[in-house]
């Protein structure tokens, strides 16, 4: 590691800059009364670009980083949903390839080359990507005044060109991808992902090399690029901080399915491997042919306790999204929102993540509650589980699609073909507009399913209404029937009689969804994901067959539930890998932790990228996989000071131990307790 | 046939080639002093309690059997605990109950030369059992014993023919020391090795470094002559875990090893080298 970039590491984790920030806030609620919600968005943009001021921190090269920690108050028309209301769209990959190449210049020239033919609708659209184009300007012009004041030559000079006009070489690029970040989450955007870094960054790195850029400088400069992406992920928090959406896609194959990893992935790799950062959070993608020696290279990273990289599967993936109707050539192109959901970059402006999910659990809980009674055979209550299923979808359908949304100029402009269309892409601007629904607690749910059939039907040691009276009282009285209930068959022990049960919840999940359209003329994805669902869905939920407590979590997306005892990774494998993940394939990893020990020499490494590799190759579609060690983690809830920097993954993403609520600190040891 | 098993780990990544299964049979003739598998040592079943989650309601205890002053934790105990941190320790499979259980993971671990590994307690003690599961084992599958070598000539040889790999401890050359801290006579353990060091099947030695009792000077350099003398050249020594005392609160037992635990162990590289055997510290 670079002299400077050990100490600039050192002063972001430090973290004492934070409180650097300005705290001001500048109140527009008044000054905006009676304009359209569009109108009072760009004046909150216009007008944080003019509270700014530019900030570089020690060894910093880029800048762009936030001077106001938060941006002005305004209030809208409407009542956007949560992440809407506070935060614009986001959760995409923008077009970074037609902007590196031709600026936000060239894009506007685009726009003015339409204006005439548009309609209104179109005209308008055009008009605030102006305002918000002419706002950008004036921030570079801010920084390029500062950068020459600081003696910042070589920034300085990339912003001579970037982000305005395209970029001509690596740190050019660089520069032109923190800016839009910088900028769009002036607009709130804050889940904002790298998307295929290592694929649209090459021509400029290859300009690069020609010229003279050697691999110690090619890794300064990512690495420097990384610390950059750190310093304000604490202002982009989702739901809880670190998660910020700064994902980043390495490998995979190219648009005509040529294996595309690169020197440029490699760097990628070894300068997160160096920096032990939770951001950027690297994916990797791979696939049958992938050889051990890149996973040997993930599992070196996943060793940093960072829990990253996440594996995607190309066998899996890329066929899942042409089935559901991407092109091959947008499917082979794919990258991963903030936490996991697979999405097409440059052209896509889906959501993956749209409020809620299917709440597995609950559904059956309230099939048993309702119906179990009148069920004479497991065959009839699977049937009314189906049923509940089919119309819970139906019901998120009509709930989804009544969703409103304001207008998003400014992030359409980085989506094809918005700018072409002349449409936003609230306006069906993107080639596509998907909504993805988490499927939640599909192991609790396989595992409730199979409790009823075994201990109602096949060994009949509870009657329905003992049982249903049981789970009404959550146990109380009925401790030995939980235990009972606890002992039976779970999902993640390669049993084949639970696998189906939950083949059985997905496939009418999936097919609840199949045909559906949303309101923006795109169609529902089913996934396994569950975000903080986990938690938050998981909190109301009464008590359920599995021999679950009311209120207490489920696992986390795809992964056997926190109670069930496991024979080990071996079995669990192989359970997660039964079903054809393709038919839901909205994302949603299997997740494993591994005790850190493991870890300890390069053996044990290579085992560790032989178990993914395993996990892969029997047609898994995700992984994510935690070095973690639950003394260490125990320990660290007594002493949060003696682990500042202790990272840990939460569920798409990863974040500093010490700044989680403790409900989620728990359930991050509670995944531990049974593992190997 | 059955066996008594107190355990089965997937994926064990230090009990041989590849990526394996681990079997703990119950019972072991020894009783060193360190053991860090305490419930592997009595061929009785047993119930154990975990410390995770563990409210100290005594119920388990309550539910216990009494002899004088010391209190067993039993199958009541299991039903007593609020929690369900008292789990039984030691249950009885058939060779085909077990090898159907071990042929479920066939595939990963033919994938990766990868296999099982019969560990405990003594798995020399099981040795018909293992023999007759290893017959129903699916082709492909490595058969790996983790062994202190401690049985008669005639039933290690049984595990030899059966066998892929081995992983064999030395842990004291004096007898009288082994007999102090493991409890037994160490004679059948050094004739097995030299059967070993002879027999071609592909094995390492392991060597527990336990401070002052077998990082002397004088047991590791016994141990490197001893394998010196047997033409071997690597081994592994394995420094001790201080954790290893865990698990004794779990079977109500006290942990009194006759060592100080907190003793810096001393991997003498130079003393196996001068006898030129190679070693790597786990």
């Amino acid at each position: 590691m670079d002299e400077n970039i050990y100490r600039s590491r050192e002063f972001l984790l430090d973290k004492g800059y934070r409180k650097m920030r300005c705290q001001d806030r500048t109140d527009m609620r008044e000054a905006l009364r009676g304009l359209s919600d569009t109108e009072k968005l760009c004046r909150r943009f216009e007008q944080a670009v003019a509270d700014e001021k530019p900030v570089f921190y020690s060894y910093d090269e880029f800048g762009f980083n936030r001077y106001r920690a938060r941006l002005p108050i305004i209030s809208l028309d409407k009542d956007y949903p949560f992440f809407y209301h506070d935060e614009s769209f986001g959760n995409i990959t923008i077009d970074y390839e037609t902007l590196l190449k031709k600026g936000l210049s060239g894009i506007r020239a685009d726009a003015e080359r339409l204006y005439d033919k548009a309609d209104e609708e179109g005209k308008l659209f055009y008009f605030y990507i102006y305002r918000y184009f002419d706002a950008c300007e004036l921030i570079v012009k801010k920084y390029t005044e500062a950068a020459i004041k600081c003696g910042k030559e070589r920034l300085a000079a990339a912003l001579r060109r970037v982000p305005m006009e395209g970029a001509a070489n690596y740190f050019e690029a660089l520069v032109c991808i923190k800016f839009i970040h910088y900028a769009l989450r002036l607009n709130a955007c804050c889940h904002l992902t790298l998307g295929r870094f290592d694929q649209y960054i090459k021509p400029y790195f290859d300009v690069s090399v020609r010229g003279g850029m050697d691999k110690a400088e090619a890794l300064y400069l990512t690495e420097a690029f990384f610390i950059s992406l750190n310093y304000d992920g604490d202002l982009y928090q989702g739901i809880q901080q670190g998660d910020n959406g700064q994902s980043m896609v390495l490998g995979g194959c190219d648009e005509n399915g040529k294996d595309a990893l690169n020197e440029i992935s490699e760097i990628c790799l070894t300068a997160s491997e160096e920096l032990k950062l939770i951001d950027p959070k690297i994916n990797l993608r791979v696939n049958k042919k992938t050889p051990l020696s890149l996973y040997e290279r993930g599992t070196k990273l996943t060793k940093q306790g960072l829990g990253f990289p996440q594996y995607s599967n190309d066998d899996v993936v890329i066929g899942g999204l042409v089935s559901l109707g991407y092109d091959l050539k947008d499917a082979r192109n794919y990258t991963v929102a903030a936490c996991w959901e697979f999405i097409v970059p440059r052209c896509g402006a889906d959501i993956p993540n749209i409020e809620g999910g299917m709440n597995f659990p609950l559904v059956i809980r309230n099939v048993m509650l309702a119906d179990l009674t009148a069920c004479k055979t497991f065959s009839d209550f699977r049937a009314k589980v189906r049923e509940a299923i089919l119309k819970e979808c139906e019901k998120k359908v009509g709930e989804d699609n009544a969703i409103p949304f304001h207008d998003e100029p400014f992030i359409s402009a980085f989506v094809q073909p918005c700018i072409a269309k002349g449409r936003e892409i609230n306006h069906y601007g993107a080639k596509y507009n998907n909504y993805g629904i988490h499927g939640v607690g599909i192991a609790n749910g396989a595992d409730a399913m199979e409790a009823v059939r075994i201990a109602v039907y096949k060994d009949g040691f509870v009657t329905k209404e003992e049982l249903i009276y049981a789970i009404e009282q959550d146990f109380k009285g009925y401790e030995n029937l939980q235990k009972k209930l606890l002992s039976l068959p779970k999902m993640g022990n390669n049993i084949d009689s639970v696998d189906e049960q939950a083949a059985f919840l997905m496939d009418a999940f999936a097919d609840g969804l199949n045909g559906k359209m949303n309101n923006r003329g795109g169609i529902y994805r089913a996934g396994t994901g569950s975000a903080m669902e986990y938690l938050r869905a998981a909190k109301n939920v009464g008590a359920t067959a599995d021999g679950r407590n009311a209120g207490t979590p489920y696992s986390s997306s795809f992964s056997p539930s926190l109670t069930a005892k496991l024979n080990g990774p071996f079995s669990a494998i192989q359970s997660f890998t039964k079903y054809d993940l393709k038919k839901i394939i909205n994302g949603g990893p299997f997740t494993m932790e591994i005790h850190d020990t493991v870890f300890r020499n390069h053996e044990g490494e290579k085992k560790v990228a032989m178990l993914v590799k395993t996990f892969i190759d029997f047609g898994g579609h995700q992984l994510q996989l935690n070095s973690v060690n639950r003394a260490t983690l125990l320990d660290a809830q007594k002493h949060p000071e003696k682990y500042p920097n202790l990272v840990v993954r939460v569920w798409g993403w990863s974040g500093y131990f010490n700044e989680l609520s403790q409900e989620y600190q728990d359930h991050v040891i509670a995944r531990t307790e049974f593992r190997c | 046939m059955t066996g008594k098993i107190f355990s089965i780990e997937e994926f064990s990544t230090y009990d041989g080639p590849g990526i394996r299964t681990t079997v703990f049979m119950k019972g072991c003739p020894l009783s060193c002093s360190w053991c860090h598998n305490p419930e592997g040592q009595s061929f009785e079943t047993q119930y154990i309690r975990s410390p995770n989650g563990c409210l100290k309601c005594g119920k388990c205890e309550y539910a216990g059997k009494r002899i004088g002053e010391t209190i067993i934790l039993t199958e009541k105990s299991a039903g007593a605990c609020p929690r369900g941190l008292v789990r039984v320790c030691g249950i009885e499979y058939t060779s085909r109950q077990l090898a159907d259980r071990l042929n479920m993971n066939a595939e990963i671990l033919r994938t990766w030369g990868g296999g099982v590994t019969f560990s405990g307690g003594e798995p020399l003690c099981a040795i018909d059992f293992i023999s007759e599961t290893v017959k129903f084992l699916k082709k492909g599958i490595s058969v790996c014993f983790q062994t202190s070598g401690f049985s008669s000539a005639e039933v290690f040889e049984k595990a030899l023919s059966v066998s892929d790999f081995i992983l064999y401890d030395l842990k004291l050359m004096d007898n009288d020391e082994f007999r102090k801290f493991c409890g037994a006579d160490n004679l059948c353990i050094l004739h097995n090795y030299k059967i070993l060091a002879k027999s071609g099947v592909p094995f390492v030695t392991r060597i527990p470094l336990i401070p002052n009792v077998t990082d002397t000077e004088k047991n590791l350099k016994a141990i490197a002559r001893f394998m010196y003398d047997n033409e071997v050249n690597y081994a592994e020594l394995l420094p001790y875990n201080k954790y290893a005392g865990g698990k004794y609160r779990g079977l109500l037992r006290d942990y009194n090893p006759g060592f100080d635990e907190s003793l810096p162990v001393c991997a003498r590289k130079d003393i196996f080298e001068r006898y030129h055997v190679i070693i790597k510290i786990m």
